[in-house]
């Protein structure tokens, strides 16, 4: 007698009737009911493991339907092109009543009904909520085919004959089989067909593991409380065709069916019928000639004169924007640009719209690509085959809400939409709820979500194994190990739809019917339910609105300096090319890190272009690439400049021979290997973010054969392959350094010439950029500004500027002072000033205790008692006691404050506790004798030491970094009154010190300085705590 | 004149040498009246009475500071806030305060912030402040607290309450090794104690039993009650039966037993409701089957929810069990299973069963509906799988088998 190991098909059969064979006389089988992990917690697979199981299962075709959209269909569609399989769309649509219909788009009908529908039911309901009626599945019914696994007459009305099918399903599970024979039953009465489908929830039979994790994360319970919610077996995996006819041998016509409905889904997503709306011109003109009138209009203005170079690259790009049908596209974002401006919303675009003359003339963007010799084949080229990428910058706040809810107006609610943002499950997301589910405890769940590090660098010895040992977990106990695997299994699931950050896409007609439409969170926003890879791959035009801190601080700097034009800045002026010089540049836009510091004494930025140059160079691209060195020094002169090769002089001669732009690798992929636009973008494209080492292998032999048809050979060749291949993965693409380096250059310009003012923008638009107010001010302190501190009887909300150019600071810097309080203060003050605290509190009923309490602490009733902050305080503890209402009126008539005032420690904590800076003297310059003695060199006396002596400094910790380029070196910036410094921790130095750098306030260090080309730093040999006291936040990034 | 000790050790069995009343001020402070010492320790009170607690503290092994005041809150303070001995001569309280942290007196979290941000950190600031001022500012908090800080704090202390125990023993002159002369031994014990609840109108839910053993060593048993009795016949019964089925290892030379006091449980039985068996008996009779069939077999059954066939466990009797909703089986056969299940041997044909032999079970497989499969718990170390078939013998029986890795299984048959 023998043993079994695996039999299957759970049917009733006399013991003789089995089919002997495996698989069963060439029957084809085609999975109609797959669902992804896009049906968020309810699938265990991305798409792509889908398709992938169906080309090695040979399945011609399988149905993607997640539940209630189609979230996972581009990906799908993308994935299954690539794997030769046929991507059937569709969608499981909830119901009122409590069921579920698997609902699959026959024709581009059914897949924009579809899509309706499911508009429709989100639209109305929460986010993630949402059920549809029957009445509305009839509305929508044309064109779809409802699989169904309760098919009664209803259904039937519905959809008909030709469209309804009974679904049944064979997972091995008894109570199932009952069930399928009542279908079965009904479905001959009704005389619509049967189909069998497997609803694999996941590609292969491991991944049950993790689809019952997520199901305890959707229920919010552990495994081992689960109970039947979790899986009863491992069978929703995709079948191949011999397994589910061994399953329905009893049913082949189940089976048969499968590719019977596969040949009548004709729809597909190559066949969206995506239109970009077309833009109303008057009568008598074409989009294009009203583009042609307004590009020459434009160019008119923008070229004086409008020379014939600029004509020429002007005429080729309209016949090409003509030829590609592109004029509206333009035109759209034109009419924005024009919305903007109409309602003083500074806007610029970037990226590599700023390749085209067209968008310059236009007003679109403002750097002028032809005086720049920029390569317009980045924008546009007609190989490509996708549309152009337009982003706006725009001051991000409200500005930007006006700008999106015009698209919004424009095209109407179903006609525009953000685009999703995938949130999906990494690093501490993942550990925590697979940890949770797994049933760790709180502390064990702590511990194991720390070791997602969000370190930038990782050691390379930081192995898993190594990270567990150490947070004290056994790899070597069933759980922990099962937690590794199911960790890493989760790893990039979608999690749930976020919205992206500026994204919109706008359609010609209902939106509504590309793409199914929800709610955001915000309100007043939609979303549509696929991402911008995914919008891009289906040739959906997005336009990117974004928000940028620095251009909201531009605008409100011009509204507080009228009498300057950001148009008509001068252009070389020697004061911003001074601070550039000597990297005095804190606040100032893109040029402010620590790293682009360290730079700039190197780079000595002289003109324009030394400013794009310097924005593009500190970049992970040209540092991995290991091109920063190189540049400097042919810039300095110390090295000689190579082109690589004779032919590529005029592509590299402006960034001295080195690569520093997406253009140019462009651009010297054509020249040296003969790529066309098209080609050469493709190479970029291959080596982007989504590397594939076949596909970049790939390009990289086209890239040898071509160089060595053009004589490129030897070292020549590889240098020409290394610099493409190292630099292409970050680079920067000119026009958008370019777009950078004029906002980098008007906000050095504002900072040098209109400090208050741009100093009071910076710190009205907080947080944003890489310093802290606290910073930020004492640096404006250092260049003579006057700032005063936050006074209930003087102060707005905002930071001003007083007619004596001193910066009052607002009241929003008040923590935990609401703004719907601080503006009674206002009003209240508007009617008659107060009197006393008294006053104050008795007239602002809206006030609390603690935001009294607050404002007496910084400081900010002072003028009121004119007295210290502590008798302010003693007078508010009286105020915020609650008195009856005829108490209330009456003032302190008592003694004066008992209290003594605050010492020069508890004023500089009340402040920084209070707001985060203070306006008075910097910490350090209060321990300036301690640090004397102790022979500290303050931060602006570095610069007189020669290099490689040994120093000590001593400050506040403004920020910390460990870059990921930078092999575990950490970087830190202190401050004192006198400057900035820097510091670098070597891994070695930093793993000896580890607390000290990571925890504490204040430094001293022991170190060697590091004196060149005016760049100062100290190579740190001990680290240590200095006593503790009160400093600002420290910004860290690591 | 009161004395504080402040620290570890058994400090309020210290404190009772000494006074009569005494208060457990907190777990690690207890404050005693000493006034009228000097009786005994003679004069000046202070010194020697201080004398006397340290020395007596050295030989208990208690480690405190100890302060002696003429109030308690000011002797409190002072043992907190100084360590060794502090006599603190009467009037000078706040000026021998004065440097102490306010922290001492543990003000509310709110008042503490507050007088942080005055910058009123000590006793003596706190002190200094106007009364008028903080009865405006703090209200009555405040204005304790300054008492306190000034040392003028004048309260009665909250003395400690004798506990109420319920526990007596018997020491044997001679070993006992039968259960029959330790019942009458046990009766003893059970009955007074019985008797000793009564008198306070008290019942027990819970008995403690520790036999000293001959060898060395302790034999302790637990019982507890569903509901609060005073029944000692059931108590010595159930007592018994527990001895009976956990026996001690050796003969017994002392029995030590203590009770739980309760209030008893009253509860009127409604007119038209059956009349349930009343819990302590039942109890008996429950024990009386557990001894019969051993231990957690005898309880309610409560189904499991899990997709594991057949997964229940035994719940002690009484306790509610939690109704799982399943769903209506499909089959209309009853399944009767086999307990404990029969190993089988079966073959195989065309990877399905043929022919299964197994004990009482034996025939060759004339109709089958299968597999039915089954898998779980695949995150513990107990992971389970399993495939089942409904198989029609040829000896004219219907049978569930099934097959998972430790070999094959006739589950029970179909009636």
């Amino acid at each position: 007698m023998t043993d079994v190991g695996q039999a299957s098909w759970p049917v009733h059969l006399p013991a003789g009737d089995r089919p002997a064979g495996d698989r069963p006389g060439g029957l084809s089988y085609v999975e109609l009911h797959a669902r992804s992990a896009f049906s968020f917690l309810e699938g265990a697979c991305v798409p792509e493991d889908l398709a992938g199981a169906c080309a090695n299962l040979d399945m011609p075709a399988m149905a993607l339907l997640d539940r209630n959209g189609v979230y996972g269909a581009p990906r799908f569609h993308m994935a299954a092109k690539k794997a030769g399989v046929r991507a059937h769309i569709g969608s499981e649509i909830t119901c009122d009543n409590g069921r579920t219909y698997p609902l699959l788009a026959a024709s581009r009908e059914g897949y924009r009904n579809l899509c309706r529908l499911v508009t429709r039911m989100k639209l109305r309901a929460p986010k993630g909520e949402g059920a549809a009626s029957l009445d509305e599945l009839a509305e929508f019914s044309r064109g779809l085919i409802c699989l169904t696994a309760h098919p009664d007459e209803r259904l039937l009305d519905i959809f008909g004959r030709h469209a309804l099918c009974a679904e049944i399903q064979r997972h091995h599970k008894r109570e199932e089989e009952a069930h399928n024979q009542a279908v079965i039953q009904r479905a001959r009465r009704l005389g619509i067909p049967i189909v069998a489908t497997n609803n694999p929830a996941y590609a292969v039979p491991a991944q049950r593991e993790l689809l019952d994790v997520f199901t305890c994360i959707r229920n919010k319970v552990t495994l081992a409380t689960a109970g039947r919610l979790l899986e009863g077996n491992s069978e929703r995996h995709v079948k191949s065709a011999a397994e589910m006819a061994r399953l329905f041998a009893d049913l082949p016509e189940a089976i048969a069916n499968t590719s019977e409905i596969s040949a009548r889904l004709d729809f597909t997503l190559a066949d969206l019928g995506y239109e970009f709306p077309r833009y109303p011109v008057p009568e008598g003109q074409t989009q294009m000639s009203l583009l042609r009138t307004l590009a020459d209009e434009g160019a008119r203005r923008r070229y004086r004169p409008y020379h014939e170079r600029a004509r020429c690259q002007i005429e080729r790009e309209l016949a090409l924007i003509e030829k590609l049908h592109l004029a509206g596209y333009f035109l759209i974002v034109w009419d924005i640009v024009r919305f903007c401006k109409e309602h003083n919303i500074l806007a610029q675009g970037r990226g590599s719209a700023a390749n085209s003359a067209v968008c310059y003339a236009l007003e679109i963007t403002a750097v002028d690509p032809v005086g720049m010799d920029l390569l317009f084949e980045r924008f546009l080229s007609e190989e490509r085959g996708e549309w152009p990428d337009i982003d706006l910058d725009l001051p991000s706040g409200d500005k930007r809400e006006q700008a999106i809810q015009y698209v919004y107006q424009r095209f109407g609610k179903l006609g525009a939409a953000m685009t999703a943002n995938v949130i999906t499950y990494r690093g501490r997301s993942a550990a925590r709820e697979v940890g949770k589910a797994l049933g760790f405890e709180v502390t064990s769940l702590e511990k194991l979500s720390s070791l997602a590090r969000t370190w930038e660098w990782k050691d390379p010895t930081d192995t898993t194994e190594r990270q567990f040992r150490e947070a004290g977990f056994d790899l070597g106990n069933p759980r922990v190990s099962k937690f590794c695997e199911l960790y890493r299994m989760a790893q990039d699931l979608p999690r749930h739809l976020g919205q992206h950050s500026g994204g919109m896409v706008v359609c010609q007609g209902a939106l509504d019917s590309v793409v199914p439409l929800e709610p955001a969170t915000m309100p007043g926003r939609v979303v549509v339910q696929w991402d911008k890879e995914d919008c891009a791959d289906l040739g959906i035009i997005k336009v990117d609105l974004l928000g940028l801190g620095m251009m909201a601080v531009l605008e409100e700097c011009l509204k507080l300096c009228p009498d300057v034009d950001l148009a008509q800045l001068p252009p070389d002026d020697p004061a911003v090319f001074a601070a550039l010089q000597k990297a005095d540049t804190v606040g100032m836009f893109q040029v402010e890190s620590r790293a682009q510091m360290s730079c700039l004494p190197r780079l000595k930025p002289a003109r324009f272009y030394d400013i794009v140059v310097q924005v593009a160079i500190i970049r992970p691209g040209p540092i991995v690439g290991k091109m920063v060195h190189p540049y400097l020094n042919r810039r300095q002169g110390r090295e000689k400049v190579d082109c690589l090769h004779p032919s590529l002089e005029p592509v590299l001669q402006r960034t001295l021979g080195v690569p520093l732009f997406q253009e140019q690798l462009l651009k010297m992929a054509m020249i040296a290997a003969g790529f066309s636009g098209g080609e050469a973008e493709e190479l970029r494209r291959a080596m982007g973010f989504k590397r594939s080492e076949q596909r970049m292998a790939d390009i990289e032999i086209k890239l040898r054969a071509g160089m060595t048809r053009n004589g490129i050979g030897g070292k020549a060749q590889d240098d020409i392959v290394r610099s493409i291949t190292s630099f292409a993965l970050y680079g920067f693409p000119e026009s958008h350094a370019a777009s950078f380096a004029l906002i980098a250059y008007a906000s050095a310009y504002l900072k040098c010439h209109y400090l208050a003012e741009f100093t009071c923008a910076l710190l009205n638009n907080q947080p944003m950029g890489f310093y802290s107010p606290a910073i930020l001010i004492k640096d404006a302190q250092r260049h003579g500004l006057r700032v005063l501190p936050v006074d209930v009887t003087c102060s707005e909300w905002e930071c001003t500027v007083g007619r004596d150019r001193c910066l009052r600071l607002g009241l929003r810097y008040a923590r935990g002072l609401r703004e719907e309080a601080a503006r009674v203060i206002l009003r209240a003050r508007a009617v008659r000033p107060f009197t006393s605290v008294d006053d104050l509190a008795v007239r602002v009923r809206e006030l609390r205790k603690d935001e009294l309490n607050r404002l007496a602490e910084i400081g900010a009733l002072n003028t009121l008692e004119k007295q210290h902050r502590r008798d302010a305080l003693w007078q508010t503890q009286r105020a915020i006691l609650p008195v009856g209402p005829l108490l209330a009126p009456l003032e302190e008539t008592g003694e004066p404050s008992p209290l003594v005032p605050m010492s020069t420690e508890e004023r500089l904590w009340a402040d920084y506790r209070g707001t985060g800076l203070t306006v008075g003297k910097h910490p350090m310059a209060w321990r300036r004798i301690e640090m004397n003695a102790l022979g500290v060199v303050p931060a602006m006396h570095l610069a007189r030491i020669p290099n490689g002596r040994v120093v000590r400094i001593a400050g506040s910790v403004v920020v910390r970094q460990r870059p990921g380029t930078a092999k575990g070196f950490v970087f830190l910036s202190m401050e004192d009154e006198t400057g900035m410094m820097n510091a670098i921790v070597n891994p070695a130095t930093f793993e000896h010190f580890k607390f000290e750098v990571l925890g504490e306030p204040y430094l001293i260090i022991d170190g060697i300085l590091q004196n060149q080309d005016g760049v100062i730093s100290v190579k740190a040999g001990r680290v240590a705590a200095l006593r503790a006291g009160a400093a600002p936040e420290s910004h860290d990034f690591h | 004149m009161f004395a504080c000790l402040h620290g570890t050790g058994n400090l309020t069995g210290l404190a009772m040498e000494f006074s009569p009343t005494v208060e457990a001020t907190a777990h690690d402070t207890v404050t005693f009246d000493v006034s009228g010492l000097d009786r005994i320790f003679g004069l000046p009170l202070d010194v020697a009475v201080a004398a006397a607690i340290a020395r007596r503290a050295r030989e208990c092994g208690v480690k405190a500071n100890l302060a002696l005041a003429g109030n308690p809150d000011a002797a409190i303070c002072a043992a907190r806030g100084f360590s060794g001995v502090s006599l603190i001569p009467h009037g000078d309280e706040g000026k021998f305060l004065a440097r102490l942290p306010l922290t001492l007196l543990s003000p509310t979290p709110q008042l503490l912030e507050t007088l942080e941000r005055w910058g009123i950190r000590r006793f003596h600031e706190m002190a200094a402040l106007p009364p008028l001022g903080i009865a405006e500012r703090l209200g009555g908090e405040g204005l304790r607290l300054r008492e306190l800080a000034r040392g003028e704090g004048d309260r009665k202390l909250l003395p400690l309450a004798d506990a109420l125990h319920f526990e007596d023993a018997i020491e044997l002159d001679y070993p006992v090794e039968l259960l029959e002369p330790l019942a009458f031994l046990l009766a003893r014990l059970i009955n007074g104690l019985a008797m000793r609840l009564a008198t306070r109108g008290l019942a027990t839910d819970e008995l403690r039993l520790r036999l000293k053993l001959e060898t060395g060593g302790t034999h302790e048993r637990c019982l507890r009650l569903p509901v609060p009795s005073l029944d000692a016949k059931a108590f010595l019964k159930l007592m018994q039966l527990d001895l009976e089925a956990h026996s001690p290892a050796g003969p017994i030379v002392h029995l030590w037993m203590g009770v739980n006091p309760v209030k008893p449980q009253a509860a009127q039985s409604g007119l038209f409701v059956p009349v349930a068996p009343e819990p302590v008996k039942l109890e008996l009779t429950l024990a009386r089957i557990q001894a019969f069939v051993g231990e957690g077999r005898v309880g309610t059954p409560e189904l499991l929810d899990t997709h594991r066939p057949d997964a229940f466990r035994i719940l002690p009797w009484g306790r509610p069990v939690a109704a799982l909703q399943r769903q209506a089986p499909s089959t209309r056969l009853a399944l009767r299973l086999f307990r404990p299940r029969r190993a089988a041997r079966v073959a195989i044909a065309g990877s399905q069963p043929s022919f299964v032999m197994a004990d009482g079970v034996r025939g060759k497989v004339l109709e089958l509906a299968g597999p039915w499969r089954t898998s779980g718990d695949w995150w513990t170390p107990d992971p389970w799988h399993r495939d089942e078939w409904d198989i029609a013998l040829s000896d004219g029986a219907l049978y569930r088998i099934y097959c998972e890795p430790a070999g094959w299984f006739v589950e029970g048959s179909y009636d």
